[in-house]
């Protein structure tokens, strides 16, 4: 009897075999794939780059800005830099369709720029990341934000500083 | 030459695998032998078969970042597969050294030691991946054939 409702199910469903390679195959919602960066809402901490336990990761300051660079050939989808990030712009995506020709083995990059700025209060060197308020009491405000966002590293300290103070 | 012709057109109908285990650390083997024997995967579809010796083999997996101690097996066992054939790299490890770059004790990236044609990265990649990338192997064999 055990035997004839197997051979009933088996009937009705079907082959168990996943079409993948003429169909599109299930992937998991919490799949850990290609790493994918959002340069607007880096802080440019470089806490990943540390995190990265195969050096996939790399950050280069450069004339245009700091750059970005996430080598999927020399990534082994740990999720250390997802879980490090204190902003979330970097993250997983559930793509797995990683196979290529060996002519394309350098071009499997994850490309970003954070591009320079000069300062808008003292016309130094800058960088246009995120600023660091994630902890910061009373929260920003988004105009504040914004203005934080124009300055450079030492402008940012005395503007909180000074926020601080008059609070 | 038409002859040959028909014989190449059947051919390539029905590569056959061998798998080569350069120092790896068995993930990829398992995800290898998995996308075999499974049927959930069942790479045979594709026609692939896994075969026993490298002198019937067209297409070669390999795994493992190339050990120092595994470089010379490794060598003489690939130089046994008989030409045309398709070289592809499974993992990070043989494609870059993934989590052992620039160890002592390893020689990746395997491509300064072998021809690769087709890499799949992954840690280990998971089996519809590595049937994705047989897929691509088998279309470089049909044009090498």
């Amino acid at each position: 009897m055990n035997f004839l409702s197997l051979f009933v199910r088996n009937l009705l469903h079907g082959p168990y075999t996943d079409p993948f390679p003429f169909a599109p195959a299930p992937t998991a919602a919490r799949f850990r794939g290609k790493v994918a960066f959002d340069p607007e809402t880096c802080e440019a901490c470089r806490k990943c780059e540390r995190a990265c336990p195969t050096g996939a990761i790399r950050f280069e300051r450069t004339p245009e800005g700091m750059t970005f660079d996430c080598w999927h050939d020399t990534c082994v989808f740990c999720g250390n830099c997802v879980f490090h990030c204190p902003t979330g712009a970097i993250e997983q995506t559930g793509d797995w369709h990683l196979a290529h020709l060996q002519a394309e083995k350098y071009r499997q990059v994850e490309h970003g720029l954070i591009p320079a700025i000069v300062c808008s209060s003292c016309g130094g060197k800058g960088l246009d990341s995120a600023p660091a308020i994630a902890k910061i009491k009373p929260p920003l405000s988004p105009d504040e934000a914004k203005e934080l966002r124009s300055l450079c590293p030492k402008c940012r300290a005395k503007f909180l500083k000074q926020r601080r103070q008059s609070a | 030459m038409t002859m040959l012709q028909k014989f190449k057109d059947i051919a390539v109908r029905s590569p056959w695998i061998y798998r080569i285990n350069a120092g790896s650390c068995n993930g990829c083997d398992v995800e290898m032998a998995t996308t075999a024997l499974i049927p959930r995967y069942d790479v045979e579809r594709l026609g692939c078969q896994y075969c026993g010796s490298p002198r019937h083999a067209d297409i070669v997996l390999i795994s493992g970042p190339l050990t120092r101690h595994v470089v010379d097996a490794a060598r003489r066992v690939f130089d046994e597969i008989p030409d045309p054939k398709v070289t592809v790299a499974v993992g990070v490890c043989p494609i870059s050294g993934g989590i052992f770059r620039e160890s002592y004790a390893v020689l990746a990236p395997i491509d300064d030691y072998f021809p690769i044609d087709v890499n799949v990265p992954g840690c280990p990649p998971r089996p519809q991946a590595i049937i994705e990338g047989i897929a691509q192997a088998i279309q470089v064999w049909r044009q090498r054939l």
